[in-house]
């Protein structure tokens, strides 16, 4: 049995019934990492030690009979989530020698719980990004090496996809988790915005951000959002409403539900791949035999979905990034003889071109000069999208769209060109623009292999409709792992 | 404009970087233009029900974390961090 392959609920039966240890199987982990990752590069940081003693503590508490869900289960944790005492970079020289004096929500969680962390994994620079490409680790494909993983959360797919964790916990302000899971021929669930605590999450742009999963498929999806969603005091954005089992729909029949799919996601104009559209449309046809009515429906205001995005994210980003000034933490020049100069100069050094564009672009749209005409009016396209989705979700229970425009791109190809880089968005941002949640799941491979991925949204707080639905499609879809050792 | 920008986003750039940002921010100007064409209002108070901020904590004191711990990433002394002289 090759232990690395298996799912978190495998991974659970398998531990409690004591066919083999934590330490063995993060072992089994640590070294499948040291043959894959050099070249694959899914992690910034690999916690050898620590997972090694986590591991320990959690056999320990699976043979005194005190086990939880996640006890004992290796996982990898996007680099831009704070973990007490050890480097949290997001990607960024600004970042480098950055070590948190706390944990982050989520993470004393998953502490509790018996978690074992493999490592941090690899991002765009402040999760601003969506190739995981960084000045200090270049994450690739799995299922080709010369391509991207996608991002923000590529090393975060890129190691599920590669079987180097079980499961991995990452962000997603415009498609973070679900762009690089369909990329990477794997699951990823964006949450309800509010569901998870952004605490020790480095902020990207305050109200799109929200931590999600990363796994084989849904039902690992579920169980491992169920270990981190909940209120937390130092969030005042995370939601008091009460949790459900998100797994409780599995395995029911979706006979007579009712997925709607918006014309325009499929819209050749709007630059989608056939190959894509053709695979995602047989998805839909899929549900359909399985007794689920598909429903025609229209989202016109698709085609101001980036420039909102860039707008709103942008000028949040321009603000959240303000902190980092070499003083308190990170990075900071030894040129300059002036307070403000030694903050400029710290500033300019320790960060990429990716992130001075989105702070440049950020400071352009607040500016007094240009507020009303692109922030003002981008906060007013957020409120039309808001009502837009309400009133598709009057007539359905989810909406089916590609996840991205086409499979992974080479990694040389990217480089910044305005249509590859932001355009290609379109498909994810309309999500985070209205707090909803998503999940994506593989439906097809294309004539290069490449994994193609379907998103399904659903309502607010409803993530155990569209779990049940990807569950539903995974069940009879054959999956094909990427070709490693 | 860009060395407007680059003073309120507190960045540097060389002449042959501004060159290469400005060109950069135009295309990024140019997609976020279209944005401009849309009749559209922004209200306000449609937010307070789309976005809730509503679960602020009782204004209650409690221990917070130690300054060393606080000062651990940065240069400091004597509990303070440590900064050029601000005032003459």
């Amino acid at each position: 049995m090759n232990v690395t392959n298996l799912k978190i609920r495998e991974i659970r039966d398998l531990l409690d019934k004591k066919s083999f240890s934590s330490v063995e199987l993060t072992q089994a982990y640590l070294d499948r990492i040291k043959k894959i990752d050099g070249e694959l590069q899914s992690y910034i940081t690999i916690t050898e030690d620590l997972a090694l003693n986590s591991a320990k503590n959690a056999q320990n508490k699976i043979d005194n009979g005190n086990s939880s869900p996640l006890c004992g289960i290796p996982i990898s944790i996007k680099d831009n989530i704070c973990t007490d005492g050890i480097k949290t970079t997001c990607g960024s020289k600004s970042l480098e020698n950055f070590v948190p004096p706390y944990n982050a929500t989520i993470i004393d969680k998953l502490n509790s719980q018996g978690m074992v962390m493999l490592g941090k994994a690899n991002l765009d620079e402040f999760a601003i990004g969506s190739t995981t490409q960084n000045i200090f680790a270049k994450t690739k494909n799995p299922y080709d090496f010369s391509k991207v993983p996608g991002g923000s959360s590529g090393g975060c797919a890129a190691s599920v996809s590669a079987s180097l964790c079980a499961g991995s916990i990452g962000s997603d302000t415009g498609g973070s988790l679900r762009q690089p899971a369909s990329l990477c021929g794997v699951t990823g669930l964006r949450p309800t915005y509010g569901s998870v605590s952004r605490y020790g999450l480095v902020a990207f742009a305050s109200s799109l951000d929200q931590i999600g999963t990363i796994a084989k498929d849904a039902h690992d999806c579920a169980f491992l959002l169920n270990s981190i969603v909940g209120h937390d005091d130092n969030d005042a954005t995370s939601s008091k409403a009460k949790t459900i089992d998100f797994a409780s729909k599995i395995g029911k029949s979706i006979k007579g539900m009712k997925i709607a799919v918006p014309k325009e996601f499929y819209d050749e104009n709007n630059g989608i791949n056939p190959e894509v559209k053709d695979t995602v449309l047989n998805a839909a046809e899929k549900y359909k035999e399985m007794g689920a009515e598909l429903i025609e429906c229209s989202l016109p205001s698709l085609k101001y979905a980036v420039s909102t995005y860039l707008i709103l994210s942008s000028a949040e980003a321009a603000s959240n990034l303000s902190r980092i000034d070499g003083i308190k933490y990170g990075h900071r020049s030894t040129k300059g003889e002036t307070f403000g100069d030694i903050v400029r100069n710290s500033r300019t050094e320790g960060f990429g071109d990716e992130v001075k564009r989105r702070i440049l672009l950020g400071n352009f749209v607040l500016s007094s000069e240009q507020y009303n005409d692109y922030y003002e009016r981008a906060l007013a396209l957020r409120q039309r999208f808001i009502a837009d989705y309400a009133e598709i979700f009057e007539k359905c229970d989810v909406i089916l769209t590609p996840t991205t425009l086409s499979t992974a791109t080479g990694i040389s190809e990217n480089i910044m060109t305005p249509s590859n880089i932001y355009l290609d968005n379109i498909c994810t941002v309309t999500v985070d623009i209205a707090s909803l949640p998503a999940i994506s799941t593989p439906c097809g491979y294309d004539s290069n292999g490449m994994p193609i991925g379907m998103s399904i949204i659903g309502k607010k707080f409803d993530e155990a409709t569209i779990i049940q639905l990807a569950d539903a499609f995974e069940k009879s879809f054959d999956a094909i792992s990427p070709k490693l050792i | 404009m860009i060395s407007h920008l680059s003073n309120l986003s507190k960045l540097s750039f060389t002449d042959d970087e501004l060159e290469k940002f400005s060109n950069d921010m135009s295309s990024l100007i140019k997609i976020v233009d279209t944005i401009k064409e849309v009749d559209i209002e922004y209200n306000p108070i449609a937010d307070n029900k789309n976005i809730y901020f509503n679960d602020l904590r009782e204004d209650i004191a409690k221990e917070s974390m130690a300054t060393e711990n606080i000062l651990k990433n940065a240069i400091n002394s004597d509990n303070c961090f440590v900064v050029p002289k601000v005032v003459e």
